[in-house]
């Protein structure tokens, strides 16, 4: 029984992490139409430029603040001075420039961080462990589950409660209409890019104490982060909330009871999802 | 007058090519071979992202399933001659594309790629897995090449330089039959689909099932690359067949080439090719050193140099291309041309406004 909620609670805290970088990416594909290839590279970028912070500073807590900013501006640079430009050449161009970026990208880290693994140990308050229901817990992906939390919280409030999140919404739904209104559209493009690559910073420092600093990082969350937003549909927040979960879980029961083939599970899913609705499960059909 | 040309022309290519693997040696007949492999590839991804205006993410996976069903083959049925080999591949890439196709046909556009991207991506993890068939990361070898046996009639050794013959043979058969195949009624088709399916569906042809026969052809066509790649490397493994970078490479071809037309895919792989040889051979890293070691300090220009990994240089090529040459080198050259002819009309020089 103890096995079953540690490894649930693996899961709870692997989904959420999944979901701060799947959000970015398909807000960012509903709003633009842009499936930005290098979101989980920015998401790796971020980890490598925590572990730098830290090895400088000694702080996790300055990393944390730090290197998911700096990604952001990252993003807004690519944002702003290559995807804008080839809007109009259409969505291949675009994700072809997104692949391109997600290259120089990895290829960059590689060149300035090695290829070895980069240990970042969380801060020493949080590595301690916790009785939960009579299971010892490591507190720090408690504080991991809790920061997920929050940031969704806080993503959903500035959605859902604001003038900036309606017409974020709005703009989802019809961005012609939108800046046919006088809203600069462009602008809240780019805000809404800038927080997509924030996101995914902010789970690249807060999971690289769990999964260490490499340059697999990208390629093992990348392919889970698609998954998670097929499946969940394109542009759908909830959708991807619901399968993000739904994969932590099924990836760390995976591990447990098919080792071999946890992999594959969640291709499995996948597919057997898009025999079924080709759209994802809250996907809106195609016109 | 100029069809004696394109006659000359044609003979003294086809002479050229004859006489390559003797004029040139071994080693750069195996990188003309490894040209048309690519070349073939780029075509088939074309086939899609061009004419039919789909882009698979994922065309590794015909490529490897090709060579992974060429090389099973060879490995598992004794005396398999080397043309029966290649169509087992063949096959092998077109069941996968008729499994896949149910699942792929009804989308379009982005929602297409990503499916390939994750489809190609099992493959990969189940190639990886799956030991005990496919070897693993360890891969499996095809070892001695099989013979070209043609019903016992005629038994032609498969040496380097018959090799050479039969894969250039083989790729130029299939490129016409694919030059062929775009023009024919059927071929048209496709490229209506592309500019507006909608339209194509009222006039009363099946969409998803003309989308699904283009798709088992390019599937087909990327596996026969791939099952001639294997043959030519005598060895196929889960990197070489299946990884994501074999995906983005035709990708890059087609964009470096141009999307629009038949032979852009092809002047892209021989770029493609060229750059590959160049960084390869380290001659890319030794002239950077060289130029920046001028204008820096060694140690600093060392660190520079090696900056420009293989990933890199393709990142940064994809960029430049999309941002600069968005249609590639036909959309380039076919501007140029449409502008020169404009300058005749008008009987001055005029800017375009483009």
């Amino acid at each position: 029984m103890e096995a079953y909620i540690a490894q649930g609670m693996h899961g709870l805290a692997y989904g959420m992490v999944l979901f701060l970088v799947a959000s970015g990416l398909t807000l960012v594909l509903g709003m633009m139409g842009v499936l930005n290839m290098a979101h989980v590279n920015f998401f790796m970028l971020s980890a490598y430029l925590g572990y730098q912070v830290v090895a400088w500073t000694g702080s996790f807590w300055l990393a944390l603040l730090i290197a998911p900013l700096l990604t952001a501006g990252a993003g807004i640079l690519m944002e702003r001075f290559l995807l804008k430009k080839v809007h109009a050449f259409g969505p291949m161009a675009e994700l072809i420039l997104t692949m391109g970026v997600a290259f120089i990208i990895s290829d960059g880290v590689k060149a300035v961080w090695g290829t070895q693994n980069l240990p970042l140990s969380p801060p020493g308050s949080l590595s301690v462990l916790v009785n939960i229901a009579g299971v010892q817990y490591p507190a720090y992906r408690l504080f991991l589950i809790g920061l997920a939390v929050a940031i969704l919280l806080l993503m959903a409030l500035v959605l859902y409660k604001t003038r900036l999140g309606m017409i974020v919404r709005a703009a989802v739904a019809d961005a012609g209409m939108v800046d046919a209104l006088g809203i600069n559209v462009p602008l809240v493009f780019m805000t809404v890019f800038g927080a997509g690559t924030w996101m995914a910073g902010v789970a690249g420092v807060a999971i690289a104490p769990i999964l260490t600093v490499s340059p697999g990082l990208a390629a093992q969350m990348g392919m889970d982060a698609f998954i998670v937003i097929i499946v969940g549909g394109f542009g759908s927040l909830g959708g991807a909330f619901l399968v993000a979960i739904l994969c932590g879980l099924l990836s760390a029961f995976g591990v447990q009871f098919l080792p071999q083939y946890a992999s594959v599970l969640l291709f499995v899913f996948m597919a057997v999802v898009l025999a079924i609705k080709p759209e994802g499960l809250f996907g809106e059909k195609e016109s | 007058m100029k069809r004696n040309l394109i006659w000359t022309l044609w003979a003294a290519g086809v002479a050229a090519v004859a006489l390559f693997p003797h004029l040139f040696g071994v080693y750069y007949a195996n990188a003309l071979i490894l040209f048309a492999v690519w070349a073939l590839f780029a075509v088939s991804l074309n086939l899609l992202l061009g004419f039919t205006g789909l882009l698979s993410f994922g065309h590794a996976m015909y490529f490897g399933t090709g060579a992974y069903g060429a090389a099973l083959a060879l490995n598992h049925i004794k005396g398999l001659s080397i043309v029966p080999a290649v169509i087992i591949g063949m096959i092998a890439a077109v069941i996968l594309a008729l499994l896949i196709a149910p699942l792929v046909v009804r989308v379009s556009g982005t929602a297409f790629a990503m499916l390939h991207l994750a489809f190609a991506q099992l493959l990969y993890v189940l190639a990886l897995k799956l030991r005990s068939i496919t070897g693993g990361e360890d891969g499996i070898s095809i070892y001695p090449r099989p013979d070209l046996n043609i019903f016992g009639l005629l038994r032609i050794e498969m040496n380097d330089q018959n090799f050479f013959y039969f894969a250039v043979i083989v790729i130029a058969a299939a490129l016409s039959f694919l030059w062929f195949f775009t023009k024919t009624p059927f071929g048209q088709i496709m490229v209506g689909m592309r500019d507006n399916s909608k339209r194509i569906g009222y006039l009363g042809f099946k969409v998803t099932y003309t989308k699904a026969v283009v798709y088992a052809v390019s599937g087909g066509f990327a596996g026969l690359a791939g099952a001639i790649y294997a043959l030519l490397q005598s060895l196929i493994s889960t990197n070489d067949a299946y990884s994501m970078v074999v995906s983005v490479y035709p990708i890059m071809m087609v964009m470096l080439g141009g999307v629009l037309s038949y032979f852009g895919p092809i002047v892209g792989a021989a770029f493609f090719a060229l750059i590959d040889e160049w960084i390869g051979s380290g001659q890319f890293q030794q002239l950077l050193l060289k130029l920046l070691s001028l204008l820096l300090p060694s140690s600093l220009a060392q660190r520079v140099s090696d900056f420009f990994q293989f990933e890199m240089i393709l990142g940064l090529i994809l960029v430049l291309v999309t941002l600069y040459w968005p249609l590639g080198l036909a959309g380039f050259i076919a501007l140029q041309r449409m502008r020169w002819q404009m300058r005749r009309v008008s009987g001055g020089p005029q800017r375009s406004a483009t």
